[in-house]
């Protein structure tokens, strides 16, 4: 798996345009680092799901959430999903903030950018399996999205296990540490045309935001 | 016969999974197995029952999660959880008339640690602590530290039994397919570790089955003296049906663990999808079998939170320059706590290839402890290499030893009875290689023989503390030939006494050869050289130091440790076609053109040029605040974008450092705008934006009190008033703690009405920021500087 540069650029706000030869020589030593010192690990589990009204109930759990409602409206199986591509990106950020800030600005970008391209692979992996039993994927959907509530972190981390399986721990106040890292819930729907990979955008509350794709 | 007494001498067996039996018996996904230990006793009896029956005997008892973050808010204390769990392992044992010891299980808190996470390790020793005390009150006959993935969490949780209990340890830890901890750590660093730290048994849990685990086997026996333990899981988990399988067979699982152990292991049992099935076809297959033949690798190790540095026949660099000895500039650093000068010092050491990096922050104004405490968590925070730690305090060593990830290296003790009363006990429990100096009460011995005799003395004292040869690293001491030709043979004749004849490793204050001489470099070298030949194990030594850099590389090259001259080959072939990196070159640009094009060096040589023939004043006004301006506008416009916005932002520092040492050497005091506070907020742990602002309005003349990540309302209040400030920034990236801003900025109000908040962060919309009552709402770091120079233009 490589940094999507052109990726990372676009975060560091680029847009389409070209990166000057100083920053493109910086984003090519960092992409290498975290490809090589990066430690991808992930683990998904499938659940029943019930979605009646607000609440959306899978496993042990019910979630009061509209906007997850919303998004898994009709499936009656999820998968429950978490990723992370480890602490490298954390630490070179640490240390090039110290000596090099444009560097700790672009291992944020590049980390990001790595952390999506590994949630899409993971995601391919899971849309090959579910089309087994003509299932396809909805949009991916994380606490903290519209009325998600991050709370629902602490009781995702127990069920998956992420501690212990793959090595990222929660804050006091539910951040995901190492930062590079995601859980999602993902509805698998019979129905094709409800599978939708352009996610997040247009039900995302920032509508000044700059990476806005709406 | 206790646990410790059977450990090495026969081979033992753990029982196998509890949480995959308990699963079987209605378990859910997400619900926390230990509470089971006062709500259904009766299935946790029988499950370890059914272990004792397939032939295990040593019981982990049902105590894997708990811990004080846990159990918030389940109604139950870890300390009656921990009781119960044990007494449910007692009453099986006597239930069945089975002879088997209880295991206290720990497991890893689930939280990381800092630097990276948010819990300080004395929290984490904290939580670890009431678990340990428990479980041995309830007559655990070990405890099982298990599934751990991270080396600082385990050095919290053995400190936690050392210190509170008299309970043998065992260690298991979780690798990779790269054979490498979560945290990046590799065996040979975790090894070396827990082998400082004493613990009794060393092994590998979960993460693979027993096919993989055997590949790995014959790395940890090279590196490791202590017994091995080994719980593999019944191979790799496979989802079937949305369920979590574990396929190998018990038959399967049992022919290859005792493949493993014929190669040697001192105790086998089960984790993941091991059920009593698998042990007992252990068991039976192993039963009769001899455990691992237990030998001294005589390994002399330090180790960092990554890997290990091993002193063998290749010499090591430690690197000095961490250190106040007249460095009026780094003194100057440790009174102002300028962590980030010293965290500079300590990369570019790294970069110039040194191995080990000295770490001494004593001043007698300052308060070397708590110096201490910032110094080594912070540097290992950036960077992977093991440090030495080097004070005379007692109190700033210890503190430094406990805090420090890894197996340090301590600098130093000497003949000297109270520094052998003061040290050795440190190391004893801490674990450590430590630098002997050859001196005592009368002084440094003129004489090798007399040397010699010190570093006996202080042999036989460490062996008193069961310190061994290994972790001795003696100091014949670097005299001044200026003031006596015989020095650098007493030096060099007892260095190489202790090296070959003791059977030591040594180590050097090399350039302390050539003090009170002129060009100390050619004296340094020649004499640097020597050593080495002499058997110099390391040499404390400037890594900026291209003469010195040479010598060792030439040496390591010469005495066959450096294979095909590879390293030798790749740092000096490079460099002889190209003397002078041409962009680098002085005077080529102006400090205008050094700041926009982003390049720190030129701009700081720049600088210093142009403070030859002007005002500090003029060069900042005319030269450094118009480019930092062009580039502002520039990406205010997005033609220039962040990262050459902060290229600039660099360089400019760069050319401010040059004139603020101007003004220092010229005994005056660079003048500030004003100051602000900046915080991110607490709960909050993301802060890069915010050290992007600070380094901005810093170049813009403003002094800036950082107060750092997940900072409480009071704090940030607490720095507003101390410093009298007129303007605090607050930044949070999550919509979670955007209401510990609101908090922030209220407390804030009341308090201190005069003083304006400005906020940033991905989340916040100027909408938002209004809703919080917020001053000004800053969408970007130059928002930050207009803002801040509209405000303090107008006073």
């Amino acid at each position: 798996m490589k940094v999507d540069r052109k990726e990372a650029l676009r975060y560091l706000g680029y847009g389409r345009k070209e990166a000057d030869g100083q920053t493109q020589r910086l984003l090519d030593g960092v992409a290498e680092e975290l490809e090589q010192d990066s430690l991808p690990k992930s683990i998904y589990r499938e659940y029943g799901c019930k979605v009646e009204g607000n609440v959306v109930s899978f496993g042990n759990l019910d979630i009061t959430s509209s906007s997850l409602a919303k998004n898994l409206e009709g499936c009656e199986r999820i998968v429950l999903l978490a990723a992370t591509i480890g602490r490298a990106a954390d630490l070179m950020i640490k240390k090039y903030s110290v000596v090099n800030l444009a560097k700790a600005a672009i291992v944020q970008a590049a980390g990001a950018a790595y952390i999506e391209s590994y949630m899409d692979e993971i995601e391919s992996e899971i849309q090959r399996e579910a089309k087994k039993q003509g299932l396809y994927l909805r949009p991916r959907f994380s606490p903290g999205y519209g009325d998600f509530p991050l709370e629902c972190q602490k009781d995702i981390f127990a069920m998956l296990e992420c501690s212990k399986r793959i090595g990222i721990a929660l804050t006091a106040g539910n951040l995901m540490m190492p930062s590079k890292s995601v859980t999602a819930l993902i509805g698998l729907t019979p129905i094709e045309r409800q599978s939708c990979q352009m996610a997040a955008c247009s039900q995302c509350e920032k509508t000044d935001c700059v990476f806005r794709a709406d | 016969m206790n646990f410790k007494e059977q450990l090495g001498k026969k081979l033992l067996f753990f029982d196998g999974a509890m949480g995959t039996m308990l699963q079987q018996q209605g378990l859910q996904s997400g619900e926390i197995p230990e509470i089971w230990n006062a709500t259904k006793e009766d299935v946790i009896v029988n499950i370890h029952k059914s272990y004792l029956e397939a032939g295990c005997n040593i019981v982990k008892a049902n105590t894997f999660g708990i811990n004080p973050f846990k159990m918030e808010g389940t109604g139950y204390t870890c300390e009656e959880l921990v009781q119960k769990g044990i007494r449910l392992v007692k009453r099986a044992i006597a239930e069945t008339g089975k002879e088997a010891y209880t295991a206290l299980d720990i497991g890893s808190l689930g939280k990381l640690l800092e630097p990276l996470g948010d819990l300080p390790f004395e929290q984490a020793y904290e939580a670890f602590r009431p678990i340990c005390i428990a479980g041995e009150q309830a007559g655990a006959d070990l405890c099982l530290i298990e599934t751990m993935n991270d080396t600082y969490e385990i050095k919290a949780a053995v400190l936690a039994a050392k210190e509170h209990t008299n309970l043998p340890i065992v260690v298991t830890m979780v690798f990779d397919e790269s054979g490498k901890l979560l945290t990046g750590a590799d065996m040979e660093a975790a090894v070396a570790m827990l082998e400082g730290l004493r613990v009794d048994a060393i092994g590998l849990n979960c993460g693979f089955g027993p096919d993989v685990m055997k590949e790995f086997l014959p790395q940890l026996r090279k590196v490791c003296s202590l017994p091995l333990v080994l719980n593999p899981n019944a191979g790799l988990p496979v989802v079937v049906d949305g369920k979590t399988c574990f396929q190998v067979t018990p038959e399967d699982f049992a022919a290859v663990m005792k493949e493993i152990a014929q190669e040697g292991v001192s105790i086998m049992g089960g984790c993941c999808g091991t059920t009593p099935g698998h042990i007992q076809a252990l068991v039976e297959a192993c039963r009769d079998m001899a455990p691992l033949q237990l030998t001294d690798k005589n390994r002399s190790v330090v180790s960092s939170y990554t890997h290990a540095v091993v002193f063998d026949d290749r010499p090591k660099i430690i690197g000095e320059r961490i250190n106040p000895t007249g460095k009026p500039r780094f003194k100057q650093a440790l009174r102002e706590k300028d962590m980030e000068y010293i965290f500079k010092e300590a990369l570019a050491q790294q970069d110039r290839g040194a191995h080990i990096l000295d770490v001494n922050v004593g001043l007698p104004e300052i308060d070397e402890v708590e110096m201490m405490r910032e110094a080594v968590t912070g540097l290992q925070g950036i960077t992977g290499l093991p440090l030495q730690i080097d004070t005379s305090d007692g109190a700033a060593m210890e503190m430094a030893m406990r805090l420090y990830n890894g197996k340090p290296l301590i600098n130093s003790v000497n003949g000297k009875q109270e520094s052998m009363d003061t040290v050795f006990p440190l190391v004893e429990k801490y674990g450590g290689m430590v630098v002997c100096l050859a001196l005592d009460e009368n002084g440094i011995p003129e004489t090798a023989q007399g040397r010699i005799q010190v570093a006996e003395k202080i042999i036989a004292e460490a062996a008193k503390y069961g310190i061994g040869k290994k972790d001795l690293l003696i100091d014949t001491l670097t005299m001044t030939i200026s003031t006596g030709q015989e020095n650098a043979k007493a030096t060099l004749d007892a260095l190489h006494y202790v090296r070959h004849t003791l059977g030591i490793h040594t180590t050097l204050g090399v350039s302390n050869i050539s003090f009170g001489l002129p060009q100390r470099e050619k004296v340094n070298t020649a004499f640097f050289t020597i050593a080495l030949s002499k058997g110099l194990s390391a040499g404390i030594v400037n890594p900026g130091s291209d003469a010195m850099m040479a010598a060792y590389h030439a040496y390591c090259a010469l005495n066959g440790s450096d294979p095909q001259c590879a390293d030798y080959i790749g740092i000096y072939s490079q460099q002889a076609g190209q003397p002078q990196a041409p962009a680098a070159k002085p005077g080529d640009l102006t400090l205008y053109d050094a700041v926009v094009k982003g390049l720190s060096e030129s701009a700081f040589q720049a600088a210093q040029k142009e403070l030859e023939s002007r005002e500090p004043l003029s060069v900042i006004d005319e030269d450094l605040i118009p480019a930092l301006d062009h580039v502002g506008q520039g990406f205010e416009k997005k033609t220039i974008f962040l990262p050459q916005l902060l290229m600039s932002a660099d360089a400019a520092k760069a050319g401010f450092d040059a004139i603020k040492e101007h003004l220092k050497a010229k005994g005056g005091a660079s003048a500030s705008k004003g100051t602000i506070v900046i915080a991110t907020v607490k709960g909050d742990i993301h802060d890069i934006g915010k050290n992007i602002v600070k380094v901005l309005l810093e170049n813009y003349g403003f002094q800036v009190i950082d107060l750092g990540k997940d900072v409480s309302p009071e704090n940030v209040l607490e720095a507003a008033k101390e410093h009298n400030v007129k303007l605090v920034g607050l930044s949070a990236l999550m919509t979670t703690t955007v209401a510990n801003m609101e908090i922030t900025i209220k407390l804030l109000k009341k308090e201190l009405p005069g003083c304006k908040v400005m906020v940033g962060g991905a989340v916040l919309t100027q909408t938002y920021a209004d809703m919080i009552g917020a001053d000004f709402y800053s969408k970007d770091a130059m928002g930050s500087i207009r803002y801040a120079n509209e405000l303090f233009a107008v006073s």
